[in-house]
């Protein structure tokens, strides 16, 4: 945490993120730029400069205005866009192409209409590489203790149109988790979801990540979302982007306590930080309003 | 990352002449194909466009080409008239609807085509047939989409018309009407397209049974090109007018609708 | 909600929408049993009942269905043949933009020639007989399964493929785990314009160049002036339209029920 008066200097170069307990970098963003042709016009530069490591096993979530290519992040870590400018790397090895290792969380889940929520659960076990070398039991077995994880057995046969948002929420967890990637890709993933259901969701995100277990067992989280409370309540560190184009401002250690649960949300460091950061974004997000 | 050749790729691929690759590398392999293998009967593109020159000089297809689109615009209004109002007032009211929609359901599956032995019957292999088919053909795209179109104008302009105090007769003058245009629009590209094809239907069919007699129009010219002078490069220039024609008529009514209700984006 | 004007009755939907319907199809007949009555010219209008007697004969020497039946049949075999030809090519259309290039214009100046013009020069091609019909329906069902297949792989959505994609699921998989059950509702939409421009060819083809089916049989009454017959097939082409197109309707609800919106 950092009172407002500290030089902004310590954190600006996240190049070198020196916070204090230093576990090895899983993902590395190094001078990341992605700009795109628009016909007629000069090009857009969706972000510009971006370089942040985020370490093994931490829960890091992105927040800035609305177009501040967050989107654009995530997608080159996902390796589903190329950067124009730097590259991005996982265990020091580049990514040049989406993968199992990867798994990413869409907007609004994306989950298979004409496939149960079974189905849906170990398509990537079935038919991609993360399911080779794993018999038809073994596959089944899999699937059923990652339903039960995200807490929708008795659900198995239902599809997508039959349940409601939260539900498909968890569907798409489970058809992440299955996978069992090193790290969890998420864009906005609790954004269509009411807010006593976001509340209960952002619980269940922290117990599937693993936040009563010891740290080496969790998993890398990167986690965008809009709100900043969201991002205060389940972060280890928060990166604050500035609007568009879209570069890291600043990276915001979240020292509350873990497990977190609502008591957290009603310390006053919990207050703090969430002021802290929203007057961080504010000017940006005015300028995004209105433009 | 892309390259600078990959951009000069994109920009081959992009241009106008990679559309012309198939359809001139065909052409120059029919010609070749046929000349050499063919019979004197084989149809050759070169023979083709100077089949087509001698018809468009002689006047023959263009005459052919009015004649058949006078007896669809005929039909095409006898419909509309019909249609239109039909379909405007089933869409306002539930009760004309539930009265009507039979009667249109059940005769709609039943192809114009299949009408014609009937219209020869009653009308003779005269225009009068011609004209009475395309109408029929014509008429149940025109008033499904009228139907469509009365029936799905925004419930909430309706309220502020009554907000604002204009009587029944009003409304559906100056909401439901203009509201259902783009859907009306859509139904007259449809019965358009329809009509086109029945009228060549009805010539052909009638072509064929009165014996070539002057019932005139494009598709009795290609009958009496298949049945009595053999011209199969007349016949494939009758076919590609056919093409021209229906693509123009889509088009003429699609900018039509465009300046009419620039509003309906289709 | 529609700005219908007029009461909803009570009754439950089903049973009283065939009511009404038998209604107005009962004054649809006594409107015609009086004009034939008053044209009285049993050539010109036979009587609603002159026609129901001929149908009924029609039926009972099965020659109304042996005829159903072969228009049927090669209705089948063409919307198959449709098929075979239209999917694949949508299906390489719709995903390369630059196969699309390349195929589409030549495509495009063909469309707008329709079947029915082509029966003179198929005609030729292929004389009277099975073989016409069946080419004339299977090009007329050819284009909108076509463009129906292009439009329906194109609408499928982006992140569906995406998803995939970061699963590390290889891409011939994911076209035939994803893009096609993504683009089997729209698909099945196109089949169902499809088999209904087939239905209309088949009884213009057989009209003028085949020995046998409903349009065939159509065309022999009419030359024989027997005109309850006529009705009687013309009848008879209308019901099959309606049953094709309700199979493929029943097609998109057992296939594709997470497409269905409200009818």
């Amino acid at each position: 945490m950092s009172p407002p008066g500290r030089p902004k200097g310590e954190y600006r170069s996240a190049k070198h993120e020196g916070s204090p307990v230093t576990a090895p970098a899983k993902l590395r963003l190094d001078g990341v730029g992605k700009r795109y042709p628009v016909a007629g016009a000069p090009d857009t530069v969706a972000i510009d400069e971006f370089s942040l490591d985020v370490r093994q096993g931490e829960f890091l979530v992105i927040v800035g205005p609305s177009g501040c290519g967050k989107t654009t992040v995530l997608n080159v870590l996902a390796g589903l866009d190329t950067p124009t400018r730097g590259t991005v790397a996982i265990d020091d090895r580049l990514i040049t192409a989406p993968g199992p290792d990867r798994g990413v969380m869409f907007q609004d889940y994306a989950l298979f209409p004409w496939q149960t929520v079974r189905g849906n659960v170990e398509f990537g076990l079935r038919y991609g590489p993360a399911g080779a070398g794993l018999d038809r039991e073994a596959r089944e077995e899999r699937v059923r203790r990652t339903i039960e994880l995200v807490g929708l057995t008795g659900a198995e046969t239902k599809y997508p149109h039959q349940l409601s948002g939260g539900m498909r929420q968890r569907v798409a967890l489970a058809r992440l988790m299955a996978n069992e990637p090193e790290v969890l890709l998420m864009d906005e993933p609790l954004a269509a979801l009411d807010a006593q259901t976001r509340i209960i969701l952002q619980d269940e995100m922290l117990r599937i990540w693993g936040q009563d277990r010891p740290p080496a067992e969790r998993r890398t989280v990167v986690f965008i979302t809009h709100a900043i409370d969201e991002a205060v309540f389940l972060a280890d560190r928060v990166a604050v982007m500035t609007a568009h184009p879209g570069r890291l401002k600043v990276v915001v250690d979240i020292p509350l306590p873990r497990p977190r649960g609502d008591a957290t949300r009603a310390l006053p460091q919990f207050q703090a930080l969430t002021q802290q950061i929203w007057s961080l974004i504010r000017d940006e997000a005015y300028r995004a309003a209105v433009a | 990352m892309t390259t600078v050749l990959d951009a000069r790729a994109e920009r081959w691929w992009s241009t106008a002449g990679v559309g012309l690759l198939l359809p001139v590398a065909l052409l120059i392999a029919w010609q070749a194909l046929g000349a050499s293998v063919g019979t004197p009967r084989t149809p050759l593109p070169v023979n083709i466009v100077k089949a087509a020159a001698v018809m468009i000089a002689s006047g023959d297809l263009p005459a052919a080409l009015l004649q058949s689109l006078g007896r669809v615009f005929g039909g095409f209004l006898l419909a509309a008239i019909l249609a239109i109002p039909l379909g405007l007032l089933m869409g306002y009211s539930r009760a004309a609807e539930r009265n009507l929609d039979p009667l249109v359901e059940t005769f709609r599956p039943i192809a114009a085509i299949a009408i014609l032995p009937l219209a020869i019957l009653w009308l003779g292999t005269g225009t009068s047939a011609a004209v009475a088919i395309v109408a029929y053909a014509a008429f149940f795209p025109l008033i499904v989409n009228a139907v469509a179109g009365a029936k799905h104008v925004n419930p909430t302009l309706l309220r502020a018309a009554a907000t604002m105090g204009l009587d029944r007769m009003t409304t559906i003058r100056t909401v439901v009407i203009p509201a259902a245009l783009p859907s009306i629009g859509v139904g007259l590209r449809i019965a358009m397209g329809v009509g086109w094809t029945a009228i060549v239907a009805a010539e052909l069919a009638v072509g064929a049974k009165a014996g070539g007699g002057g019932s005139g129009g494009i598709g009795q010219m290609m009958f009496v090109f298949y049945a009595y002078s053999i011209e199969l490069n007349r016949i494939i220039v009758c076919m590609l007018a056919v093409g021209l024609v229906a693509l123009l008529l889509d088009r003429l009514l699609r900018a039509m609708m465009k300046k009419l209700m620039p509003w309906a984006v289709q | 909600m529609s700005p219908h004007v007029g009461g909803t009755r009570t009754l439950p939907g089903r049973s009283w929408g065939a009511l009404v319907y038998l209604r107005t199809m009962l004054v649809f007949a006594a409107v015609w049993a009086l004009v034939a009555q008053w044209t009285d010219n049993p050539i010109l209008l036979p009587s609603p009942l002159t026609v129901l007697d001929a149908a009924t004969d029609l039926a009972r020497d099965l020659e109304l269905f042996e005829q159903a039946g072969i228009s049927l049949g090669r209705m089948v075999v063409s919307i198959s043949i449709a098929c075979l030809l239209a999917v694949p090519l949508g299906l390489a259309m719709g995903l390369s933009r630059r196969f699309d290039r390349i195929v589409d214009p030549t495509l495009e100046v063909l469309r707008p020639i329709s079947g029915i013009a082509w029966i003179p020069l198929a005609l030729f091609i292929f004389g009277i007989g099975n073989a016409l019909p069946v080419f004339i329906m299977t090009y007329a069902a050819f284009f909108p399964i076509l463009v129906g297949t292009v439009a329906a792989v194109r609408s499928v959505d982006r992140r569906l493929v995406d998803v995939a994609r970061t699963m590390g699921i290889p891409q011939r998989t994911i076209v035939t785990r994803i893009v096609i059950p993504a683009a089997l509702p729209s698909l099945l939409v196109a089949l169902r314009l499809g088999v209904a421009l087939s239905w209309t060819a088949v009884v213009a083809a057989e009209l003028i160049g085949a020995p046998s089916g409903l349009g065939y049989a159509v065309e022999w009454y009419r030359e024989l002036l027997a005109t309850p017959q006529v009705m009687s097939f013309i009848a008879m082409i209308g019901v099959i339209g309606y049953l094709c197109d309700a199979t493929v309707r029943w097609l998109n609800r057992r296939f594709t029920p997470w497409a269905q919106s409200p009818r």
